[in-house]
């Protein structure tokens, strides 16, 4: 196996390990709407407007970690199809070398089937690589744009912590604060895991 | 890769393959057996994969692909049948005899097609178009599922690591100089063969065979009273050591 091939393993594992950075991150959001109710609830009146936002958070928190899941299942597939497409890969190009090392054997054109069977193989694997690819890019675009709400959701929550009174204030902003990290942290996963794939997309 | 051929008959044939320049030079270099009777060819422990290119290069030149229908890896080390992988892409209808202990093993070289013929402990016989080939036990010489293939027609044993000798890659096909050879296998004896007593076993076995030629699968063939004195040096070999 080449050193670039060996890359392309090394970054399918990237994305997966990235990806499952992201789950625990979402895990935290989701410890994160819990608390957040309950300071809410404590607050009653003043933080009415906040109680909603929990919900919000708490869906941010479940579309990454079903989202990661699906990205992580998905770069495993992708992984198995890569490990073929090496395989044949490799068998066509030591089937070239033999063409090229015996090409005066009278038996050379006994290798013929088997070489078009090989390509077709070959093909077909191409094929579902670049179809899983774009599968990737697909889940990790729609997991990007979802987070988009984030920012929202914390200017939102710092508006409504505003109103919930002095006593309650500072632990609202705080969780506008962590849904805010927490979004950016994710994101910059997705970013590094977008541009693993891109490299992908290159084989 | 050179080939060179051991034995002719009205029925079947034995080729040698070896002595590859080519090769990487940190690997070790190998010897290939095939035989080839009318309608049908063995490979015998077709080597590694930095080997397959040269391989089925030189093995293509002798007969054509669709003949090749068994393979047999004596045991389940990489540079035996690493290749397997490739191989299984090259002759998806072959079948491959191995023993059954690395059955579970020699799959994760990867295949899919071709069809695995487990080796029973005892040995059994391969015939192909009429010849007889024997699978006899060499278990713990080195490895514990481990076996040589018999021609008795040929008189040829093909002896796996059995006879192994660690030398350079354009080294003379055959032994020229018994007690000079011996320095080049002795080490490589005592260090990969860990039971004296199934060396003894294997050597009261193999001598009730009639041997013509020794076919290692590293260095060189042991022919005529080379045979005997091999039998007799291997017997005497304390071995399952580490040269201090």
């Amino acid at each position: 196996m080449s050193d670039i091939s060996h890359n392309y393993f090394v970054s399918v594992a990237e994305i997966a390990a990235k990806l499952d950075q992201a789950t625990h991150i979402a895990q935290k959001l989701s410890l994160t709407a819990s608390n957040a109710r309950a300071v809410a609830l404590r607050a009653g009146e003043r933080a009415a407007g906040f109680r909603p936002l929990t919900d919000f958070i708490d869906r941010l928190a479940e579309i990454t970690i079903t989202s990661s899941k699906r990205i992580n299942q998905l770069a495993a597939v992708l992984s198995q199809t890569l490990a073929e497409k090496v395989r044949a890969d490799t068998a066509i190009a030591h089937f070239n070398a033999v063409y090229v090392r015996a090409k005066n054997s009278p038996y050379i054109h006994s290798l013929d089937d088997m070489y078009h069977s090989c390509s077709a193989k070959q093909q077909v694997l191409e094929k579902t690589y670049k179809r899983q690819i774009d599968q990737l890019n697909g889940e990790l675009s729609m997991l990007s744009s979802e987070l988009r709400n984030a920012v929202i959701l914390a200017t939102l929550s710092r508006v409504e912590a505003s109103q919930a009174g002095t006593q309650y204030q500072e632990a609202l902003i705080n969780v506008a604060d962590n849904v805010e990290g927490a979004a950016g942290q994710i994101k910059k996963h997705i970013k590094y895991s977008q541009q693993m794939v891109a490299t992908l997309d290159e084989y | 890769m050179k080939t060179q051929k051991l034995f002719e008959n009205g029925s079947h044939s034995w080729l040698m393959f070896g002595r590859d320049n080519d090769k990487p030079e940190q690997i070790i270099d190998t010897n290939q057996y095939l035989v080839i009777s009318k309608n049908n060819a063995l490979l015998m422990d077709p080597g590694g994969i930095e080997l397959f290119s040269a391989m089925l290069s030189a093995v293509i030149k002798q007969v054509p692909a669709e003949k090749i229908t068994h393979i047999f890896a004596s045991h389940q080390d990489p540079d035996i049948i690493s290749s397997l992988g490739l191989w299984d892409q090259a002759l998806p209808s072959s079948t491959l005899h191995s023993p059954w202990i690395w059955e579970s093993f020699i799959r994760h070289f990867g295949m899919e097609s071709i069809t695995y013929a487990p080796i029973p402990d005892a040995g059994n016989v391969l015939k192909i178009d009429g010849v007889h080939l024997e699978f006899i036990p060499a278990h713990y010489l080195h490895s514990s599922g481990n076996f040589n293939v018999y021609d008795s027609e040929a008189k040829i044993l093909m002896s796996g690591d059995i006879g192994a000798a660690l030398e350079e890659v354009d080294a003379p096909l055959y032994v020229e100089d018994f007690d000079e050879h011996i320095d080049k296998m002795k080490m490589f004896h005592q260090r990969w063969m860990p039971s004296n007593s199934a060396k003894n076993d294997w050597v009261k076995r193999i001598r009730k065979l009639d041997i013509d030629m020794i076919c290692p699968q590293h260095g060189r063939i042991f022919k005529g009273d080379d045979v005997q004195r091999f039998l007799d040096w291997f017997e005497a070999l304390e071995v399952g050591l580490i040269e201090k």
